[in-house]
């Protein structure tokens, strides 16, 4: 990889952009690499693709929970309630 | 006090989330013995003196509005749906009978997800006698075979086009196949939004050993996304072949 503008190889370089996302760096850095990404086209892209794969899971891996699930967890619940009283 | 909101977490800005984190750091550091003067700030309870019947209605309150997060999360864990209901159940259950060690003014979403984790690992991962900790040599091979295939930046938008038109059951697929360890990592920072510290907690792990997991997860992820992609014959300009079902190899060894 050409680009040493956030690391000196591709595992550094991810590295800096999930902790960019993930909003685990200073300000300093953050204000650094939103100037770097504005330059660096194969940063951007990186970036771009970590953008999509957190969107994606987030889309697909969003359920709701059957029905009949929160009716069982309070009637379990009240029978606890009830057993201490 | 600071009011966490992890949804709005997630999709928060950057520079937004380093000064949320900055300020929560701060709390965290002087967060032991305060917690019940931050309860007495948010709701004027008699936390010490409440009847069984009072701290059932606030968990009701409180904690069961987390039920559908809590199944997504436990889908991720468990095989079946089946399996991620009774996860859940035998969850709440815990959480409801451990309700009265719950700080108030803590952040009880992270509770629940811990105490999900813990009643996933002592009961489930028992149940399935699976290896603790995934092979690591054998991700290590797999990463250094797969790690130059991605690297030409000119097709970078085109996989980014590719990715987001992959079906959920195809999403799904891919995180369900990487060790566990990697995908509950992944998985509680990037659909939860929770910060390190946060699943550092969750997951009973150091920050660091989170941050690698999640370094590695998505990584494989990212890998294995790729191949369903590659798979799909999606591209930027073959956006309908996304949802066709095509009995590829892959899917077939799921079954």
């Amino acid at each position: 990889m050409s680009c040493q503008g956030l690391g000196d190889c591709d595992d550094a370089r991810m590295q800096r952009i999930y902790e960019y996302l993930d909003g685990a760096l200073t300000r300093e850095d953050i204000a650094e690499i939103k100037v770097h990404l504005e330059d660096c086209p194969e940063c951007t892209a990186q970036y771009d693709l970590e953008c999509v794969i957190r969107t994606v899971v987030k889309r697909s891996c969003t359920e709701a929970a059957p029905e009949n699930l929160k009716n069982s967890i309070l009637d379990r619940i009240h029978a606890m309630n009830s057993v201490d009283v | 006090m600071v009011t966490v909101d992890l949804d709005a977490m997630s999709t928060m800005d950057p520079a937004a989330a380093a000064m949320y984190k900055a300020a929560t750091d701060v709390t965290d550091a002087k967060s032991d013995g305060d917690a019940s003067a931050e309860a007495d700030v948010e709701i004027a309870v008699d936390f010490a003196n409440e009847t069984p019947e009072q701290r059932r209605a606030r968990f009701e309150r409180d904690a069961m509005q987390y039920v559908d997060q809590l199944y997504s999360a436990a889908m991720r864990m468990a095989r079946n749906p089946s399996d991620a209901e009774d996860l859940v159940q035998e969850a709440y259950t815990k959480a409801f009978s451990a309700f009265h060690q719950y700080k108030p003014g803590t952040n009880l979403k992270a509770w629940l997800y811990r105490i999900l984790t813990n009643t996933y690992i002592n009961l489930y991962r028992k149940r399935q006698r699976e290896p603790l900790q995934s092979n690591s040599d054998t991700i290590e091979d797999w990463q250094l075979a797969r790690a130059e295939s991605h690297t030409s930046a000119g097709l970078r938008s085109a996989e980014a086009e590719a990715l987001d038109h992959l079906p959920d059951s195809d999403v799904k697929s891919a995180l369900q196949s990487i060790p566990e360890e990697f995908r509950l990592a992944v998985y509680f920072a990037d659909v939860e939004g929770f910060a390190y510290k946060e699943i550092s907690d969750i997951m009973n792990t150091p920050i660091g050993t989170v941050m690698s997991r999640l370094h590695r997860g998505r990584k494989m992820l990212r890998d294995l996304l790729a191949d369903y992609a590659a798979e799909r014959g999606i591209s930027a300009g073959a956006e309908e072949k996304a949802v066709g079902a095509p009995t590829s190899k892959k899917q077939e060894k799921r079954k």
